[in-house]
């Protein structure tokens, strides 16, 4: 039965996400200036949609809906809670930044619908759903990052996304279509008796184009290099939130399409995926050292990351099946607080890595947020970042795979090459002198500033929720 | 709990630091702050009188679990072999907050971050989990760093991005080393490891060699040792106090309270080569210390020769050599902290660490200058003296299981005297060279607090070397049965 009225609250974060768009939309047409109203709303939206998500995740809800082609479990919940809650964090911090740019709604707007199709996304298991949700979470993040026409980077990013985008959608699409051509059908579970058969080269080769149409969407190497663009050029805002909700949502998917969907392939997209996720590190971390802008810096960190998060797909063999599915969630929330602070931080400070310097003196509270930060991205006790590489190096020493190994040992090389450039934030904001007093804007917006400091809070106390939030991952993770 | 309170205490102390209203005047902060770091102290030493027969096995023990399917957990407890590091973590930084007369700025700061490193150093060498020992040993990184490099001199921030680097490098390896042992014995605790976890001799093989080379990094071992001067002279006084008396030990402790006891088959093929290396670092040390016209220099690199016998004491894994190497951590603490302090001393009224500046101090700073001789008589191992027993022990154990090893690093006695009396020769005694010193003073009372407790237990230990011994030697004799050694 599929439209019963179950499956409708198995859509319940997306139709609540869905009216609140809406509302948000109408309201900033008829009551155009009320940024104060339109932004309440929008976070409460996010606020409402994390709610929802709890909701079914306490209750237990979970099934399959649409003729199979939308899941409902406790790993689609946990990364519709990190997707909201990431949209909700974002929305709360660029109040201020929308009301000056003028077009407030509009830029919420997008916000919303970036994290509709993201929360979408991670419950698909039909292959053509799985990229309409790609797309309805990614055409609004290009606007998103084309958004601050005050700045020449801002188009020119958007510009270089949009082509990539645009390609690498192409070869997600070709991935899928050769996929459904041999198997007659979309459908994961369909999918995966076509892989557990005799091999097929088409499938095969459908398999590794849809691959390396997710490695666009991640940035992963080699298909990464729009990203330092984009981020430089999208709002500080929009950078951090790009850079965390919609990629792990793709992630998630990726994970699910992957498992669920070719399991027989195992050792053919564990080994592809371990030497993508080797090159990924080090394309990150070497470019990332070279950098004074701080917002390309933070960029091309992110793509490191998104090689420490494939170390884990890489691991998904053995027994480590489900540490492995359980390191990409733990990740994927220890990334979400840290990164998406890092890049608020930026949008208060500044962007040139001179800005940062002296931090401590003028604006202590801030520079201890960006420390926080600083250090969980480079992994150390107790922030959050730790407990995701601790979960990457768990599941890939339990997976008892050379190649394994091999990514796990070039993951803590490329962390420790990555400290000089975290570092050197440090080392500005702590043991420099300012440049000048006038670089320190005074007087961000609170929302801002609240953000900033409660994700600090959050990565810095994460180890006390590491315990049950592995045992959510734990439960959540057995796909 | 007490080990936890004990632990955590300095945390408390940190905070308070940090929360002292800015126009506080400074005698008053540096009173606050030896009172927080006295509190530690007096703990362990109630330890000490209390439990110290019955430290065999982890005592004052706490256990909770945190992450379930895993098998971490929050595991403290003290035994005999990381007590005496407890006790002296504790000490050193009461030593460390008083000789911190030469930190001016952010003063507040300064004790807040050494708080938080005593909070690492302690939780190490009280943890009885994988993963709290690495969280432990890596939360004393970043408040070094920042002591180094916000307080060090000119060359600071090189010399503290270095440290950090070498010895994050070092620590990510040991990492992976103990998630891989964890994830195949199915569990974290030391109490569940001890003996190998029940892995196969080639895993622990596989497993040890990144722990080991890790730990080593840490100590730091000869060929992997380029942090080392660069920091050590960049540092303040009191920071050289914390980072050679106790963090070269979270490596040394590591080798004899981790990677041995619970990797006996995967360390033994290693052991030999530690033993070389051992006296690699003795030698190298010894001769390199001898080169170098800056004091602290030289005080640096005779503290890389008297880790080389921890590190020979560890390796010969007998009753004598590791009772030795654990004794050796305690009094290598001793004295080169109270170097450093002196050196920070004589700087301080010369305005110059050149020895070929120096000379004739003892005639101006009687007490300063004897104290510094009883250091430096102490470091080349001059009978009577806490560093004697500790050392022969660590020779007459490695001489048992390693003896050429053993007899090339006998010599580094003999060069450590060498050049140690040649500068006492020549910093301490001879014509005062610079007119100028005529009028320094000596010791403050404040200096001499500092110093005089350090030379005194040098002195104390030198000749009931027991007191610390009946602490260490039941637990060092239940490793060595763990493993089947002697």
């Amino acid at each position: 039965m599929p439209y019963s009225a179950e499956s409708l609250v198995a859509l319940l974060p997306e139709i609540i996400g869905a009216v609140f768009l809406l509302v948000v939309l109408m309201v900033g047409v008829f009551l155009p200036g009320s940024v104060r109203v339109v932004g309440g709303l929008a976070a409460a939206g996010a606020a409402a949609v994390f709610a929802a998500a709890t909701w079914m995740f306490a209750s237990g809800f979970h099934g399959t809906f649409f003729g199979g082609g939308y899941v409902v479990d406790g790993f689609a919940l946990y990364f519709e809670l990190l997707v909201a809650g990431c949209a909700f964090f974002t929305v709360v911090a660029c109040l201020g930044w929308a009301r000056s740019a003028g077009d407030a709604t509009e830029y919420l707007v997008l916000i919303l619908s970036v994290m509709l199709g993201a929360t979408l996304l991670v419950s698909m298991r039909d292959l053509f759903g799985v990229f309409l949700a790609l797309e309805l979470s990614t055409i609004p993040s290009y606007a998103l990052v084309a958004f601050d026409r005050r700045r020449r980077e801002s188009p020119e990013g958007a510009m270089k996304y949009i082509i990539t985008g645009a390609v690498a959608s192409s070869v997600l699409l070709y991935g899928i279509v050769l996929i459904y051509g041999t198997t007659g059908s979309a459908s994961l579970p369909d999918v995966a008796k076509t892989f557990s058969g005799p091999q097929q080269p088409a499938a095969l080769l459908g398999l590794l184009l849809l691959i390396s149409g997710f490695a666009f969407k991640v940035s992963a190497a080699p298909f990464h290099f729009w990203t330092p663009d984009a981020y430089q050029g999208a709002p500080a805002t929009a950078a951090a939130f790009l850079s965390v909700a919609p990629k792990m949502a793709t992630f998630a998917v990726f994970l699910r399409v992957l498992t669920e969907g070719a399991p027989g392939e195992a050792p053919v997209w564990t080994a592809v995926l371990a030497v993508i996720a080797i090159v990924t590190m080090f394309a990150g971390n070497l470019p990332a050292l070279r950098q004074t802008n701080v917002r390309r810096m933070l960029a091309y960190s992110s793509v490191a990351h998104s090689g420490y998060v494939l170390t884990a797909f890489a691991a998904w063999q053995g027994n480590a099946r489900a540490e492995a599915v359980q390191a990409v969630m733990i990740y994927a929330a220890a990334y979400a607080v840290m990164n998406l602070g890092a890049f608020l931080v930026v949008d208060i400070v500044g962007e040139e890595a001179k800005s940062f310097n002296g931090l401590v003196r003028t604006r202590p509270g801030l520079a201890a947020s960006m420390f926080v930060f600083m250090a969980a991205l480079v992994g150390i006790p107790p922030l959050s970042g730790f407990w995701g590489k601790l979960w990457v190096i768990l599941s890939g020493a339990g997976s008892g795979s050379v190649l394994t190994y091999v990514t796990v040992g070039a993951l803590v090389v490329s962390t420790v090459i990555s400290v000089p450039y975290y570092f050197g934030i440090v080392r500005g904001m702590l043991l420099e002198e300012p440049v000048s007093s006038e670089v320190v804007k005074k007087g961000e917006p609170a929302g801002l500033r609240l953000a900033v400091h409660t994700l600090a809070f959050l990565t810095f106390v994460f180890f006390v929720g590491i315990a049950p939030l592995s045992a959510v991952a734990r439960a959540a993770g057995m796909l | 709990m007490i080990t936890t309170v004990t632990i955590f205490i300095p945390l408390l102390g940190a905070l308070l630091m940090m929360l002292l209203p800015k126009e506080f005047e400074e005698r008053r902060v540096r009173a606050i702050a030896a009172a927080v770091a006295a509190v530690p102290l007096a703990l362990a030493l109630y330890v000490y009188f209390v439990y110290r027969h019955d430290l065999g096995a982890p005592a004052l023990t706490q256990n909770v679990t945190w992450v379930s399917s895993l098998n971490i957990g929050y595991r403290v407890g003290l035994d005999g072999i990381g007590f005496g590091m407890f006790l002296l973590t504790a000490l050193l930084t009461l030593i460390a907050v008083v000789a911190a007369w030469d930190v001016r700025r952010n003063l507040r700061q300064y004790f807040a971050l050494l708080f938080v490193a005593e909070v690492g150093m302690l939780g190490v060498f009280a943890a009885q989990d994988l993963v709290l020992f690495y969280v432990f040993f890596e939360l004393t990184l970043l408040p070094m760093y920042l002591l180094v490099g916000a307080w060090g001199d000119e060359n600071r921030r090189a010399a503290a991005i270095k440290f950090f680097l070498y010895t994050f490098l070092g620590s990510t390896i040991m990492l992976a080393g103990f998630l891989a042992f964890g994830i195949l014995a199915g569990s974290f605790s030391f109490s569940t490891l001890e003996g190998g976890g029940g892995l196969s001799r080639a895993a622990q093989v596989a497993v040890a060699a990144p722990i080991v080379l890790g730990l080593l990094i840490k100590v730091p071992a000869v060929p992997l040792h380029g942090w080392l001067l660069d920091v050590y002279l960049s540092s303040p006084t009191s920071t050289n106090v914390v980072l050679s008396g106790i963090l070269p030990k979270l490596g040394t402790y590591g080798l004899l309270r981790v990677a041995i006891p619970l990797l006996p088959q995967g360390v033994h093929p290693f052991l030999p080569y530690i033993a070389i290396l051992a006296v690699v670092n003795i030698l190298y040390g010894a001769f390199v210390g001898f080169m170098q016209p800056d004091l602290k220099a030289l005080v640096s690199y005779s503290s890389l020769a008297t880790l080389g016998f921890i590190l020979l004491g560890a390796s010969a894994v007998n009753t004598v050599g590791y009772n030795g190497a654990v004794l050796q951590q305690f009094t290598h603490g001793l004295y080169s902290a109270l170097l450093f302090v002196v050196v920070g001393i004589f700087q301080a009224r010369t305005g110059t660490r050149e020895i070929s500046q120096l000379g004739g101090l003892v005639g101006r700073m009687p007490w300063a200058a004897s104290l510094f001789a009883i250091g430096s008589l102490a470091a080349m191992g001059l009978p009577g003296l806490a560093v004697f027993s500790s050392e022969f022990m660590t020779l007459l154990g490695g001489y048992d299981a390693h003896p050429v090893q053993a007899v090339l690093a006998a010599l580094g006695i003999v060069t450590g005297a060498f050049y140690f009396l040649y500068m006492l020769a020549r910093v301490i005694f001879g014509p005062i060279k610079n007119p100028a010193y005529e009028a320094i003073q000596d010791a403050t009372p404040l200096e001499m607090t500092a110093i005089f407790p350090l030379a005194a237990l040098l002195v104390l230990i030198g000749f009931f070397p027991g007191l610390l011994v009946v602490v260490q030697h039941h637990a060092v004799q239940s490793v060595l049965t763990v493993i089947g050694g002697g």
